[in-house]
Order: C-alpha cells, then sequence, then structure tokens
C-alpha cells in the first residue's frame, strides 16, 4: 500500500512532530488516502516504475528512485499483522541533534561523524517485538539473619536475631519485550529499552509510512527465552527487594511458579545511524520514543595525535618560557 | 566532500587551540621582552668611579703576592660578568672580649657583632658598590686569622650589599663561604680563589635560554597530554536503564503473605583491650633570611660569619 495525498498525490508520511498524516510536497495535514493496491513480490515501484530492492522480511521501505514510502500489505497483514505500535515520536532532526550534543565533546571522532551529510543517512525503522504476558508467584522461605554491634565501657556486644522469613506474592509482568528481528543485535536493542507504552496504540499502517520497518523473522518460541530471563531476573530482584534489610539468608525454600503466558507481537519505533569508518560499521541506535542513544563513535588515530601533540607542545612551550621568564627575572 | 572535511577538521582544530597558541606567542613575547631589557641593563658601564681599584687587602698576609695578583685577575672578570664588586679582606686581630673592644673602639665584645661591623664598615667607608657607592651591588669577604694564648678567633664573615643583598639568601651564603671553611688552612689562595667562583655561581646573571628548562618542562607536559589522551578516549557506553519493575502491572508485586518471625536471638561479648598512643613529637623551626641589617653609616647590608 502507498499513502497519497487527496489534495495533491504527493506520498504522504506520518510525521512524528505534528503527530498526524503529513504530505511533504503540499504541507497539508490529514489528507493521507491508501492505495490498496498490492505490492507482494515487487521488485518496480509502483508510483515510478524504479528499480525497488527488498529484503526476505522488509515490510516498509523507501523507493531509491522517487523517495516514495511503500507499505507491503502481505507483510502487515494477517499472521504478520501487529496488533500494537508505538509511533515515532521522535522526527529525524531531533534525533541528530540529540547525537549532535552527545558526541560533541568527543574530540577525536572522525570530522565527518557528526556532519549533515552522514546524519542525513538516518533511518526511522519500526523493529518488529513480541510483547509476553507472565502471571507469576513466589513461594519464599528461609532464614533471615541480623546483626546488631555496638560497644558499652570496654566491652563490645554482639547480638545475632534469626528469623523465619516467608514470602508468598504474586507478580504480574506485562508486555516484556524481546525483538523479533534477526538483523537487529539483541543486547543493543536491550539497552534502547525502555519504551513508555501509555504511548503504545493498535496498529494502523499510516504510521509506517515515511518510514522502513520489518516483519517478525523470529518466532515467538524462538525468543521466548530472552523474555523468561528477563522476568526472572526481575522477578529475583523484587524478592530481594522484600527483604533486604537482613545481613544474611539461609534459603529453605525457593519457588517461582508460573501460572499463566500470553504474547503478543508489535512495531516499536528506533532511529539507526550506521556510520562506516575505514571500512567498518558503526551503528547507533536511537529510541524513538524516548530518544535514548545506544553506540559509540569511532576514534581517529590522526585526531589523537594531532590533538594530544599539539597540547603536549603547547604546554612544553608554556612551561619552558615561564621557567626561563623566571630565571630571567 | 573530502576537502570540506578537512577545511572543517582545520578550523575546528584552530578553534579548540586558538586560546593555546596566543598563550604561547604572548608568553614568547614577554620573554623576549624581558631578555631583551635584562640584556640592556647588564651592558649599562660601571656607574661607581669613587672606589679605590683594589679588591684584595691581605692585612693578615696570608697570601704571596703572586697570589693576590692572580685573585686580583679573577675577581676583575667575575666583576665584569657579575657586575657587583668583590672585595676580599684578611685580617689578623682581636674583635672578642671587652679588652678589644676598649683597645679598638669596638660596640659589642661579640666576636660576630664585631666581624659585621668591621665588614660593612670597610665596605662603607672605601665606598665600594659596581653601580653606586652607597648601598652599591657587592659583595665583600672580611677573613680574620687571629690566634691568641686564649684561643683562636679564626673565622670569616660576608658583607652584602644592593642586588647582591636582595638576591642571596642565609642558605647561599653558607654555601659561598663554604669553599673558605674547607681550604683556609690547607690552601688559602685556594680558600678564595673557591670564593670568588661561588659569588659567581651564585650571582650569576646572564640571560637566554637554559636548555634544562625545556628538560624541566617536558616530564609534567607529558603527563599532562598522556592524562588529556586517557580522559578523551574514553567513551561511556549505553546503561540499561530499564526499571526492575518496568513491566509488572501496577508497578510492584502484591504481597500475599509474609512473615518475619523471630526464632531465637543470641548475644555474645568481647572485651576491647584499649592502649594509648605516644604523645606528639617535638618540632623544630628555622627562621632567617639574608642576614639584613645596617651598617654604622647607616647603609643596608647582608651577611653571615662563620667561626672556626
Amino acid at each position: 500500500m502507498i499513502y497519497k495525498c487527496k489534495n495533491c498525490g504527493g506520498n504522504t508520511v506520518y510525521s512524528p512532530d505534528k503527530h498526524s498524516m503529513y504530505c511533504p510536497f503540499c504541507d497539508s495535514l490529514g489528507s493521507a488516502e491508501r492505495t490498496d493496491e498490492s505490492l507482494g513480490g515487487i521488485t518496480v515501484c509502483p508510483s515510478c516504475g524504479g528499480e525497488v530492492r527488498l529484503e526476505a522480511h522488509t515490510s516498509a521501505t523507501r523507493c531509491p528512485s522517487c523517495d516514495c514510502y511503500l507499505i507491503l500489505n502481505e507483510r502487515v497483514e494477517g499472521e504478520y499483522a501487529p496488533k500494537t505500535i508505538i509511533p515515532f515520536q521522535l522526527g529525524k532532526e531531533t534525533c541528530k541533534n540529540s547525537i549532535r550534543e552527545k558526541f560533541k565533546k568527543f574530540r577525536f571522532a572522525p570530522t565527518d561523524f557528526l556532519s549533515e551529510a552522514k546524519l542525513n543517512e538516518m533511518q526511522g525503522v519500526y523493529v518488529p517485538f513480541w510483547f509476553y504476558d507472565y502471571d507469576t508467584r513466589w513461594d519464599f522461605q528461609a532464614e533471615g539473619t541480623k546483626v546488631r554491634v555496638w560497644t558499652s565501657g570496654s566491652t563490645e556486644y554482639t547480638e545475632t536475631s534469626v528469623y523465619d522469613v516467608r514470602r508468598d506474592m504474586d507478580i504480574q509482568f506485562s508486555q516484556i519485550p524481546v525483538d523479533a528481528s534477526e538483523q537487529m543485535p539483541d543486547d543493543v536493542m536491550d539497552l534502547v529499552e525502555p519504551f513508555d507504552y501509555k504511548q503504545m496504540i493498535d496498529f494502523n499502517p499510516e504510521y509506517m509510512s515515511g518510514f522502513y520497518a520489518e516483519k517478525y523473522n523470529m518466532l515467538s518460541d524462538a525468543v521466548e527465552g530472552r523474555a523468561k530471563k528477563k522476568m526472572s531476573d526481575d522477578a529475583e530482584q523484587l524478592l530481594k527487594n522484600t527483604y533486604s534489610g537482613y545481613g544474611s539468608m539461609k534459603v529453605l525454600h525457593k519457588d517461582l511458579q508460573l501460572r499463566g503466558s500470553h504474547s503478543d507481537y508489535g512495531l516499536l519505533p528506533v532511529w539507526r545511524y550506521i556510520y562506516k569508518y575505514n571500512g567498518v560499521d558503526y551503528p547507533f541506535y536511537v529510541n524513538g520514543q524516548t530518544g535514548k542513544i545506544v553506540g559509540n563513535p569511532p576514534t581517529s588515530v590522526k585526531k589523537v595525535w594531532a590533538y594530544t601533540g599539539t597540547l603536549w607542545a603547547c604546554l612544553t612551550a608554556i612551561l619552558t618560557l615561564i621557567l626561563t621568564l623566571g630565571a630571567n627575572l | 566532500m573530502g576537502n570540506d572535511y578537512k577545511k572543517e577538521a582545520r578550523r575546528q582544530y584552530f578553534k579548540y587551540f586558538c586560546g593555546w597558541f596566543i598563550a604561547v606567542g604572548v608568553l614568547l613575547i614577554v620573554v623576549i621582552a624581558v631578555v631583551g631589557v635584562k640584556t640592556f641593563l647588564n651592558n649599562r658601564p660601571r656607574g661607581n668611579n669613587m672606589a679605590p681599584e683594589e679588591r684584595v687587602y691581605d692585612y693578615a698576609d696570608v697570601l704571596t703576592d703572586a697570589e693576590e695578583e692572580k685573585l686580583r685577575s679573577q675577581i676583575a672578570k667575575a666583576e665584569k660578568k657579575l657586575r657587583m664588586d668583590i672585595v676580599i679582606v684578611t685580617i689578623d686581630q682581636s674583635v672578642e672580649g671587652w679588652e678589644a673592644a676598649r683597645e679598638y673602639g669596638y660596640r659589642s665584645d661579640d666576636w660576630e657583632v664585631n666581624m659585621q661591623d668591621l665588614a660593612d664598615d670597610f665596605w662603607d667607608e672605601n665606598g665600594y658598590g659596581y653601580n653606586k657607592s652607597y648601598e652599591g651591588d657587592g659583595v665583600l669577604l672580611l677573613h680574620n686569622w687571629y690566634e691568641d694564648e686564649n684561643g683562636s678567633q679564626n673565622g670569616e664573615h660576608i658583607s652584602t650589599s644592593g642586588r647582591a643583598e636582595d638576591s642571596l639568601s642565609i642558605y647561599d651564603l653558607d654555601q659561598i663561604l663554604y669553599p673558605v671553611d674547607r681550604y683556609y688552612n690547607t690552601d688559602t689562595y685556594k680558600a678564595y680563589s673557591e670564593f670568588v667562583n661561588a659569588v659567581e655561581n651564585r650571582l650569576d646573571i646572564s640571560v637566554g635560554f637554559d636548555f634544562s628548562n625545556l628538560l624541566g618542562a617536558i616530564c609534567p607536559s607529558t603527563i599532562v597530554a598522556f592524562i588529556y589522551a586517557i580522559v578523551n578516549l574514553r567513551q561511556s557506553k549505553a546503561k540499561d536503564t530499564t526499571a526492575v519493575n518496568a513491566y509488572v502491572v501496577g508497578g510492584k508485586p502484591v504481597m500475599n503473605a509474609q512473615r518475619d518471625e523471630l526464632l531465637r536471638k543470641s548475644v555474645t561479648k568481647r572485651h576491647i583491650s584499649t592502649s594509648s598512643g605516644g604523645g606528639g613529637g617535638g618540632g623544630s623551626s628555622h627562621s632567617g633570611g639574608g642576614g639584613h641589617h645596617h651598617s654604622s653609616s647607616g647603609a643596608s647590608h647582608g651577611g653571615t660569619s662563620h667561626r672556626h
């Protein structure tokens, strides 16, 4: 499908800044009209006839010839229909400024790293995620020890108290996210979190116009292990928080029961900036909702030598001149 | 495009180091100006033509005529270089006790006070000083060789005036007198010759660049540059900012049952052995400057004495 402007026929896109469909050709808001022609298996752009290369899991892309954003019906409908989506809340310019602000003090980055031309290569991508709900219950019993030490006169007293500690508590986990993309690195996607689910809404393909997207290409069962790991880590920490006053704990019984689970499929917004330097890719990912940045720029060895060497030379010159001045005064 | 980035890199570089380059330039100008002024001052002609030309007064007769001539020649060279007068006086007369005070009209019976008075007065009365005859620049060594049946009064006093008084601390004066202490009873000429050398070393006013300053600057600047590189190379990695309860409905668990019941309690005692530390140690203090005082003529002098 393609979203076109009712007024001028241009390709309309979702604007994160205006929170609405927007036509960049005639500045119209809310003038988007969906053309429902199927694009399954296309190799040419239906808008201009230019060649379009699709990856195996691409569900939304841009025609390199006419910059028209194309959404593939078959990859956002049926079994691939996302239940929910968080639309992009931060536009490209905002993210570019965030990256500039974060890395402007890193002097040894290559000069073009923060250039307008390079940052313009940044792409907004809807990443497929599985969201898991878990209904869990902790059954915990232990002997907790508290030690109190005080001094009276020349005698030190140590009081050791042992308690019977029991916890029976329910923890309802909702929408633990795990990315369902082979292309996206799992550790980076974990670091891009958290997302604010208050802005999560029912899926509507119009939010994809103006961005790139993938359909899920890892099944829920294949990635659920990561969700369970997140769930059990959090559950463990939440349990520990309830007995933090004890010095030591001798566990007698500990059982985390999983009473129910459920998973849904949705899309989350991420800005991706791949900076190439000396033949190596340096990827940056920005949470398209919160602006959190994950990634580190490369170091220009030339700059390290130039800046450090100049600083060294200036300092040496200044100290030498000061010492010479002192000796001649 | 590549050239644009090179231009931008150069612009950023010069913007970043602009302050440093200005600082180096300003300091360089100041150093050149100071060296220039000092060179000009050093090349000024002698300003005092009132003082006698004699520099070695061997009243104690401890030097041969040839040794005196050699010393005069050495002092003449040193004076030209330092632009200060250097005078050596040897005497052989009692300067201690009331009997000596009455005989010579000293104001005190103290050896050190009288040596100082004699040295200062000799300088003032002869009008020594390279630049002027009152409080002019220079040093005078007075060495007393007197010995009688009551004991030895051998020792020396150095009197300083003008720039020498301002420049030399008590430590410097002790160092200058050290060769006299070391050689006076084995090689008198060497004792005075080394004295002149020591004065020359301590009051060197030569201008220009000293290579040791560059070596002294390299070490700290290398350390700072190294720290700068380390600090700027360090990058903070993204942290896991997802709260432990981020995906928990209601933000916290629902506690069905919670029990913290005391099972047993025990108390143990331990005697603490105390020991008191010793008292504080003593201290010592040193004070002093260049031995500043005023002579009977009112002129300001510095100086110190060594008695053997």
